[in-house]
């Protein structure tokens, strides 16, 4: 107990060891620049600026809070129906050396193309742009999921499905006490991956998109309102919630992960 | 001969034909069986033209060195591997697969690492006896724990249990659904001397409380253990087309004591045999000039 106090201790010094660095860094860039890149403290006056109100949501404004869940509920959508499809997909590549020789070369030839790529194509489909932001985010968090879940799921072991055959498990019984179980740190690596690039994409898809949302308040508010500071305290929004749902589904991944 | 005789004499024939087939007392009949397995350099055969008839209520061992197509002969019987040619009857009925007539102990244990103690044992008994109520599941589950002592530990991951116990789950699990038959794959290879003794005395009273009435066949690679739990020893030739060199008979009485065994002389005298038929060569010979 004493050792884990002391263990956290010393990350904490370390973090604000890293923070203090970055912030002298950040602080001697602004020098240079004159002021052109705004100073930490300045940057803390626009932070506390948009922090003001952050939820409003009227129709001419809308807070910075407002926007990140806006962001957040379409990550949340695409990221949601991307898993729902690629999980069991990825039973299926796993367990069926047929379908993953029909499939493994389209997932190949989607898998690097560009996840903004795709936004053109979802405004063609839906003739909207939020809609077509889903589509971006569904697409790309397809592949990370599926790749992982279906390596879970061809690398079960011998003895785990030995114990299925010898004692008659149904494919319900198969997929629920064997399958999933065994796939599941698989599974979270995967989602884990799938929702860091869902992140990235979405501000890019934003500021395409525009309308409400993170992405279009940097361009918007940011650039071309001719304000850096925003820009910069977007940038650590939305680096600080990318830790966060980073850090979520790390801690899923350990809570799933069992004793051998 | 007239045509009663004639009958009689069909009748005789016909029955020693089917006797090993038919006989009640007959658990398990491999018929002239052979596994052949496709690999990349050609077809491999594991073991060739085996017949081997075992009672109700016997215990056999398949022993032999390793790779010499035990287990293949063992997964026939259990119907994970598929004869090539051949067929073997158990309970009266062509093996087509694995049934719950026939419950498995494997090598390494082969428990669910996510499920307790508990839940390892009753997903067995939920698919292989479906006709139970959920009810007398469950009760089935809490009895066959309780008999072989791990229901304090049913809350447990078998990640947590130490290998003696996780290899007293498999066990359990495959007595809880019950079956007439019971193979034994190497169950005891990976423990300690002191533990494999105390488990072969919990094997032979999970058998006896039973009435001696289940069928044991065990694939092992030791002589002691053998002797100790079967009536009769299997001895087989190295493979490939690995065949039964041998059928030891053990007639020692039981309840068989491990200690005292030891010194009985005709325990020493099937010792003896079963090393002569798994060894060649005793010393090293001589380096000549």
């Amino acid at each position: 107990m004493k050792a884990k106090a002391i263990k956290l201790g010393w990350s904490l010094v370390y973090f604000v060891a890293g923070m203090l660095l970055l912030l002298g860094m950040w602080d001697m860039v602004s020098r240079i620049t004159k002021g052109e890149i705004p100073s930490p403290i300045a940057t803390w006056g626009t932070f506390k600026e948009v922090m003001t109100n952050p939820f409003q949501n009227d129709p001419d404004y809308k807070g910075i809070g407002t926007k990140l869940l806006s962001s957040l509920a379409r990550v949340g959508i695409g990221f949601g129906l991307g898993s729902l499809i690629a999980i069991p997909l990825g039973f299926v590549l796993g367990s069926s050396r047929i379908a993953m020789n029909i499939i493994n070369p389209i997932v190949q030839i989607l898998r690097p193309v560009s996840p903004l790529a795709w936004f053109p194509l979802g405004l063609a489909i839906f003739q909207d742009s939020p809609k077509a932001s889903i589509f971006m985010i569904f697409i790309c968090s397809l592949w990370p999921t599926l790749i992982n879940t279906s390596f879970g799921a061809s690398s079960i072991p011998q003895d785990h499905k030995n114990v299925g055959k010898a004692f008659g498990f149904s494919v319900w019984k198969y997929i629920t006490k064997i399958m999933l179980p065994y796939t599941l740190p698989h599974i979270f690596t995967g989602l884990r991956l799938s929702i860091g690039v869902a992140w990235m994409v979405i501000v890019a898809g934003e500021m395409l998109s525009g309308g409400i949302g993170l992405g279009y308040f940097v361009w918007e508010e940011g650039f071309n309102g001719g304000s850096v500071g925003k820009i910069l305290v977007a940038i650590l929004i939305i680096g600080a919630v990318g830790l966060l749902l980073d850090r979520l589904f790390t801690s899923l991944q350990k809570r799933f992960t069992y004793a051998v | 001969m007239n045509s009663a005789t004639t009958k009689t004499v069909t009748q005789n024939i016909a029955d020693s034909i089917l006797e090993p087939v038919l006989t009640p007392s007959t658990a398990i009949a491999v018929n002239n069986v052979t596994v052949s397995f496709k690999t990349l350099k050609g077809t491999y055969t594991a073991v060739k033209e085996i017949s081997l008839t075992v009672q109700k209520g016997e215990i056999i061992s398949l022993i032999g060195h390793s790779g010499c197509g035990k287990s293949t002969l063992m997964g026939t019987i259990s119907g994970m591997v598929k004869p090539t040619t051949g067929e073997v009857i158990a309970n009266g009925k062509k093996v087509e697969g694995p049934g719950p007539d026939r419950g498995i102990v494997f090598q390494n244990y082969s428990l669910l690492p996510w499920l307790t103690v508990y839940r390892n044992i009753y997903e067995a008994v939920d698919s292989a006896l479906k006709n139970l109520s959920k009810c007398e599941k469950k009760e089935l589950v809490e009895q066959t724990l309780k008999t072989v002592h791990l229901w304090d530990h049913k809350d447990k991951l078998p990640g947590h249990l130490s290998g003696g116990m996780k290899q007293r789950v498999a066990i359990a699990r495959a007595f809880a659904i019950n079956p007439t038959i019971l193979l034994l794959d190497e169950p005891f290879g990976a423990l300690d001397a002191l533990t494999k003794s105390n488990m072969h005395v919990e094997l032979l009273k999970l058998w006896n409380l039973d009435n001696r009435e289940k069928t044991i066949v065990m694939v092992t690679h030791d002589i002691e253990e053998a002797i100790f739990l079967s009536d009769r020893v299997v001895v087989m030739n190295n493979g490939p087309e690995a065949t039964i060199k041998e059928i030891v008979p053990v007639p020692l009485e039981r309840p068989r004591n491990k200690k005292d065994i030891v010194h009985d002389p005709v325990y020493m005298e099937t010792h003896d045999k079963l090393l002569n038929l798994l060894i060649d060569k005793f010393s090293i010979d001589d380096i000549k000039e």
